[in-house]
């Protein structure tokens, strides 16, 4: 579904990625974890389109697609979900509009008339009861004066009426107490599908015992220093993230 | 008649000996000694420069070169009927009065509608002088109000509105400008007295109709009594070759309440200004303005508030875009005299520049004269956040798309204080015809 071939990119002049190579399957659910600094929100960044961020090597195919050529839009369209690290307030928009505006860009993008008012209200209702979400985020401005687990829960509830095939969640648990997380984690679980895969950027392991990886990747210097499965985020919890350097080193 | 100009040296530039020969060719009347202390002041001071403090960043040097004749009166019949001379809807009931180029067209025969009484300025002249003087007093700072001195001297009718009820139903003054040469000049005079207890909205829609626009040189006086409250709404909707000076004088007793929204989508020219006095304890006033610039347009907005009693307060919030070359200038200022304490102000004005080549001025000030004030001031101009744009399209919306909501969105904060449904909508309406992608916004509305 995903394919990161040797990829390269530059923030303000300055070298993040520098030659990230993933595959995921639809399916599957991959975990990228690294130290501060790593490049891994880059790496989320880049695949969401942002224009700031400058790719200077390598290729990413996408459902076919060749991801790189695309504006940020149509990726989104494409199927691309990006749940932000830190969701920003856009005072004056409110959450519904931007939230439906965003189903008849994908609908129509994919031939498929735009949706049915009510059909839509009373899915994200039912999407917000599952999210835990209060009412008033109907009528409030995008993210505007919401908690840090507020937003979070609203990337996540964005996540399930859009579908994406690939859901990329940037620190989804930073921030978060136990309750929210688990809300969220059950969120992120009930996307699971065959046709469909989620990619996991986390610092912390806290968060995998909630959503099981198939895989999960240590970035570092802004490569993949080391892949496993789920056992290698416990060991990395074990024993620090200097353990994958030092031995990447020995 | 005593004559100003056979003692005093031929004014200087065409446009100043224009004027003067408008005024030389004005019958007499009750006010003709206050016209003509007007008169005076105005062409000793002369054109305003960018010497001047308040028109630094507008220049009007193309107009002294004019020779201003006043446009004429046209009946109320021989203008056309359309769509955009209709800001609000039948469900709010409103009524409303046609102004051409400042001379108004009465509609009813007993002076009453919607419970407000209207009469005719130069009846009220002719009748009771002295109710006009009340309202037509010495300004405070003719620097800022040069264009009223002219008004003053030259304006030959307009409308005196008494509301002395609580009115539910807005009332709107439809000014139209319509000229029948390039040179012409009209002095629209509104004169708005809300009683004690009273309350009610008006609505003045500025447009202009046919070839030729005046220049308009118009004022409106409102007069708050104690525990009124009034809002007033003032949109200019002219065209790219429409010159408009406007002013409007608030003058506010005990605990009265105004609420003013300056609405600027149109003409080539425009410079708006309010200056309010809060005189009494306890008056308030919320002042919005929306000053949306584009093509070559050039909007300036010069606001004065004074708080002259204790425990007064003014919150003042303007919103300003500017795309293509066009370029918008706000500037407020809020002077807290000796003795007013306990007062509140605050000023808010934020600009949102939308293309490399439009500008934005803007400048809150503050002139404090008391100790135990409130007041905050804050001004920012910028250009749209990326980060709100970059989260936007990665949700899949299209550029355009995004760029209008978050447009929409800066200008939101004034749009939500509108208290008439209709009006709200209109202006609405006639703000998204301006922005980019104007058809996908209609949507979300």
């Amino acid at each position: 579904m995903l394919t990161i071939t040797d990829l390269h990119a530059r923030v303000a002049g300055k070298d993040i990625l520098k030659g990230v190579n993933l595959a995921i399957r639809p399916g599957e659910i991959h975990a990228i974890m690294g130290p501060n600094g790593s490049g891994k929100s880059t790496l989320a960044q880049v695949l969401a389109g942002r224009e700031d961020y400058e790719v200077t090597q390598g290729s990413v195919s996408f459902a076919g697609l060749d991801l790189l050529a695309l504006p940020a839009e149509q990726r989104a369209r494409a199927g691309l979900f990006l749940g932000f690290q830190y969701p920003v307030e856009i005072p004056g928009v409110n959450n519904v509009y931007l939230l439906k505006a965003a189903l008849n860009a994908k609908r129509t993008a994919a031939g498929e008339p735009e949706v049915d008012a009510y059909e839509f209200l009373t899915l994200i209702r039912q999407k917000m009861k599952f999210m835990q979400m209060n009412e008033s985020f109907l009528t409030r401005g995008v993210n505007e004066g919401f908690s840090g687990g507020e937003k979070k829960r609203n990337e996540v509830l964005q996540m399930l009426v859009l579908e994406p095939k690939l859901a990329i969640l940037d620190e989804t648990d930073s921030g978060l107490d136990i309750d929210a997380l688990k809300v969220v984690s059950a969120g992120v679980n009930s996307l699971r599908h065959p046709e469909r895969a989620v990619l996991l950027v986390t610092h912390y392991q806290r968060l995998l015992d909630y959503i099981v990886p198939d895989h999960v990747h240590v970035l570092s210097g802004g490569r993949i220093m080391r892949s496993g499965d789920k056992t290698l985020a416990h060991e990395l919890e074990r024993r620090g993230y200097d353990w994958v350097l030092e031995s990447q080193v020995a | 008649m005593s004559r100003v100009l056979q003692s005093a040296p031929p004014p200087p530039s065409a446009a100043l000996r224009s004027f003067a020969a408008q005024w030389q060719a004005r019958p007499a009347d009750a006010l003709t000694p206050l016209r003509e202390q007007a008169m005076q002041r105005f062409l000793k001071l002369g054109l305003p420069t960018t010497h001047d403090e308040t028109w630094r960043y507008t220049n009007l040097r193309s107009l002294a070169a004019r020779h201003f004749v006043d446009a004429p009166p046209m009946a109320r019949n021989e203008i056309e009927p359309h769509a955009s001379l209709s800001l609000i809807g039948k469900a709010d009931r409103a009524a409303s009065l046609l102004m051409v180029n400042g001379y108004p067209t009465m509609p009813v025969a007993d002076g009453l509608i919607n419970g407000i009484e209207v009469y005719s300025l130069r009846e009220v002249a002719r009748l009771d002088p002295g109710t006009l003087l009340r309202f037509l007093e010495p300004l405070p700072d003719p620097d800022l109000q040069r264009w009223t001195l002219l008004n003053t001297a030259l304006y030959v009718d307009g409308l005196y509105l008494k509301i002395t009820g609580r009115v539910p139903m807005p009332l709107v003054i439809l000014h139209v400008a319509t000229g029948d040469g390039a040179d012409n000049i009209a002095y629209p005079r509104v004169i708005i007295e809300a009683t004690a207890g009273s309350s009610a909205t008006i609505i003045e829609h500025h447009v202009a109709q046919g070839e030729h626009t005046p220049l308009s040189d118009s004022n409106t006086h409102i007069t708050l009594g104690r525990d009124a409250q009034l809002e007033h709404y003032a949109v200019y909707a002219t065209g790219a070759g429409a010159t408009h000076f406007d002013s409007l004088n608030i003058r506010q007793a005990r605990d009265s309440r105004c609420k003013q929204f300056t609405i600027v989508l149109g003409g080539g020219l425009v410079r708006t200004g309010i200056e309010a006095q809060l005189s009494e304890p306890g008056a308030s006033l919320d002042s919005h303005a929306l000053l949306v610039g584009y093509e070559a347009r050039h909007v300036d907005c010069v606001n004065v508030v004074t708080h002259a009693a204790p425990d007064t307060r003014s919150a003042q919030t303007a919103r300003a875009i500017a795309s293509d070359v066009s370029r918008v200038i706000f500037n407020s200022k809020v002077i807290v005299n000796a003795g007013a304490v306990h007062s509140q102000s605050q000023q808010s004005c934020r600009g949102l520049l939308l293309s490399p080549s439009a500008e934005i001025d803007t400048r809150p000030q503050l002139e404090i004269h008391t100790d135990e004030v409130k007041a905050a001031h804050g001004a920012t101009v910028g250009r749209l956040d990326p980060n709100m744009l970059f989260y936007m399209l990665s949700r899949g919306l299209d550029r355009a798309t995004a760029q209008s909501l978050l447009v929409y969105a800066f200008l939101a904060d004034v749009l939500t204080g509108m208290s008439v449904p209709s009006a709200r909508a209109s202006i609405e309406n006639a703000l998204i015809a301006q922005l980019p992608d104007s058809q996908t916004l209609r949507k979300f509305r």
